[in-house]
């Protein structure tokens, strides 16, 4: 064999070798439709306050209160992509008085957007588990993420006198499940 | 879109060799069988390259899925693709690319027409990327931790390294004796970009609360960190110059150094019985041009944004105490790099003496004569992050003419049980060409390849006769 013809037998090889490759129809444009939907849950907020909280110098205190900065929306993927926000409370209270709980929520004006409020009974010696949902869609979400400021106001009820000894606490534990709907293509 | 091109640039990119190149292992008629094992047993009296298309591999490799199971056109919504990839990946399953192209080679033989000695240098570029599919994380962007309460997301899944380098070698090798054949090659490597990113830990947890803590215990611990040297400077936004040519620049002539060695033997236990074994880019780069390590290091217990009622207490924000506990840091240290060093050995039996109607008699004695078949076993070892990277490969060699010779492999790795190579390497006058290509079966439908890669490569070689 001649160099020339070993030079025409390799080249058919190659030739051959090629024209068994094929591939599939493959379409790298659907990557512009790759949607991530996770569902988040995180806690919220919780607080567990003795009846004895309710006293100062041995005078009941009706009204305790206080504010925390909260701004989760300052993150881009809670402000853009975030489709529902759901917020669930569970408040336990085993004092003998009534108590409402006013969530307040502030925006960046100290304007309130909302308050969440819940009235509880007085305990009466079973303990009874509330549970609240607030569900935040549309434009309670939208006035949602200009949160900047959570305050909390819990009023109590007239009722039966508190003594530092006062058994019971008032107990608020609650989480947030958080939607969203991330689309690569924005 | 951006991210698009991104994916498809490395996917294409990707159409080049593995690092395993188990078809060029020991294929001696290949001058470049030199860079797989600088002991093998070759000789020239002189070679040396066509610039450029002297060497010339890529390969990539996903152990868990081909671009047909994102990709394919079907009408299945991309979603179900992407998460029944990450169903069917774990954390082992890896992608993986590596190209070269040699930019010079050439080869002399020192000390005289009796003598055995041989010298070969070159230069090559070189591109590397090396990812574990980060399936804990995946799963975490997917579905959230709403459903996988109890669940602790590994965030150690986060494992990857990237590298751009140019290599400059000179290698030795000698035949002590008609048995034993010994190499080795010193190599300079320059870095133009280095991403690092492998030694990383923490977990993401959320599980449910007791009774006196909220209604979730949620807790972060992470310790991340990834290393970049010759990146810093095109992510700023004040950057305005030409990422490829700077890329290309830095890899040259001004990326940051290391230094590296091959080691390699051939032993002939009986004329037709050999075996072979060597050691590739034992060596480390001492990253020091534009470097920058960004770290998330901390731990932080989430339970949410709670009132005081206590009067006394300063105002607080939980999402500011969150990245005070895991703040992002960036240092600018200098760091050092372990190539993936490789390990190969082959045992090879030879039968079958030619009788080439070639022109040149067969009056040659019986220890020159060549042997037309042979065949054999290899093995493959590779450092990677996790689990070293191995394949078993059994090949068989032909010799078609006396100087035109084939290679058919079957290699069995992590990326593929049913990997069917073919070579072929021929020297017509002075003109040494080859083409090498792995995973033969898969070009029926390249799509959907776990793997591929082809070398393939000009030279030309003078022999004492010619």
């Amino acid at each position: 064999m001649k160099p020339a013809d070993i030079s025409k037998f390799a080249t058919l090889l190659v030739l051959v070798f090629l024209s068994f490759s094929c591939s599939s129809d493959l379409d790298f444009d659907q990557i512009d439709d790759l949607k991530l939907e996770p569902i988040v849950v995180a806690n919220l907020t919780y607080f567990n306050i003795p009846a004895k909280d309710f006293i100062d110098n041995g005078n009941e205190n009706s009204i305790v209160f206080d504010a925390q900065d909260f701004n989760p929306f300052r993150n881009s993927l809670m402000r853009e992509d975030l489709i529902k926000a759901e917020f669930n409370f569970e408040i336990t209270n085993t004092i003998n008085r009534a108590y409402k709980i006013d969530l307040v929520l502030i925006d960046a004006q100290n304007n309130t957007i909302e308050t969440l409020s819940f009235n509880i009974p007085a305990y009466s010696g079973t303990t009874n588990i509330l549970n609240f949902t607030e569900v935040f869609e549309n434009q309670r979400l939208l006035n949602l993420k200009r949160l900047r400021k959570i305050g909390f106001v819990i009023t109590m009820a007239a009722g039966p006198a508190l003594t530092e000894n006062s058994p019971g606490e008032l107990k608020l534990r609650s989480a947030g499940t958080l939607n969203f709907d991330i689309e690569i293509e924005d | 879109m951006r991210k698009a091109y991104l994916i498809i640039a490395i996917l294409a990119h990707i159409f080049c060799f593995s690092q395993n190149k188990q078809i060029l292992y020991n294929f001696t008629s290949i001058p470049q069988s030199l860079l797989v094992n600088p002991g093998a047993d070759v000789s020239y009296k002189y070679f040396f390259g066509v610039p450029a298309l002297s060497g010339i591999s890529a390969n990539f490799g996903s152990s868990s899925f081909s671009a047909y199971d994102l990709f394919a056109d079907n009408g299945v919504d991309f979603n179900d693709k992407v998460r029944n990839v990450v169903n069917k990946s774990s954390d082992k399953d890896k992608i993986y690319t590596n190209q070269q192209l040699e930019l010079f080679s050439g080869g002399f033989r020192i000390g005289g027409e009796e003598s055995k000695s041989y010298i070969s240098f070159g230069g090559y570029q070189e591109l590397d990327f090396l990812m574990y599919v980060p399936k804990d994380i995946a799963i975490l962007a997917l579905d959230g931790n709403r459903d996988h309460i109890g669940k602790s997301f590994n965030l150690g899944d986060i494992n990857l390294r990237a590298e751009v380098l140019s290599v400059f070698h000179v290698g030795f090798h000698k035949k002590m004796s008609d048995k034993l054949v010994l190499g080795g090659r010193i190599k300079l490597y320059s870095s133009g970009a280095n991403a690092n990113s492998t030694k990383n830990s923490g977990f993401i947890y959320t599980t449910n609360g007791t009774a006196d803590q909220n209604i979730y215990y949620q807790y972060i611990s992470s310790n991340l960190e990834l290393k970049t040297s010759g990146i810093g400077a095109f992510t700023k936004d004040e950057y305005d110059g030409n990422i490829t040519k700077d890329l290309i620049h830095n890899t040259f002539f001004n990326g940051s150094l290391g230094l590296g060695f091959d080691a390699g033997v051939t032993y002939y236990y009986r004329k037709n019985l050999q075996f072979t074994a060597s050691i590739i880019d034992v060596g480390f780069i001492r990253h020091t041009k534009d470097i920058e390590t960004i770290t998330y290091k901390g731990s932080y217990e989430y339970k949410g944004v709670n009132p005081s009622f206590d009067f006394t207490n300063e105002p607080e924000n939980v999402l500011d105490d969150f990245q005070k506990a895991i703040p992002r840091d960036t240092l600018y240290n200098k760091y050092t790099t372990w190539r993936p060093a490789k390990f190969n050995t082959s045992v090879e039996y030879s039968f079958g003496e030619s009788r080439f109607d070639d022109g040149e008699c067969s009056c040659k004695t019986p220890n020159e004569r060549l042997y037309v078949n042979a065949i054999g076993a290899q093995f493959f070892a590779m450092t990677m992050p996790k689990d070293p990277f191995v394949a078993f490969t059994a090949f068989y060699k032909r010799r078609l003419f006396r100087k035109l010779e084939l290679k058919t492999t079957y290699t069995v790795d992590s990326f593929s049980y049913k990997n069917i190579g073919l070579g072929v390497a021929g020297t017509w006058g002075k003109l040494n060409m080859y083409f090498l290509v792995d995973n033969v079966l898969a070009y029926r439908d390249i799509a959907k390849a776990n793997s591929a890669a082809f070398q393939l490569g000009i030279n030309f070689v003078f022999q004492d006769s010619d």
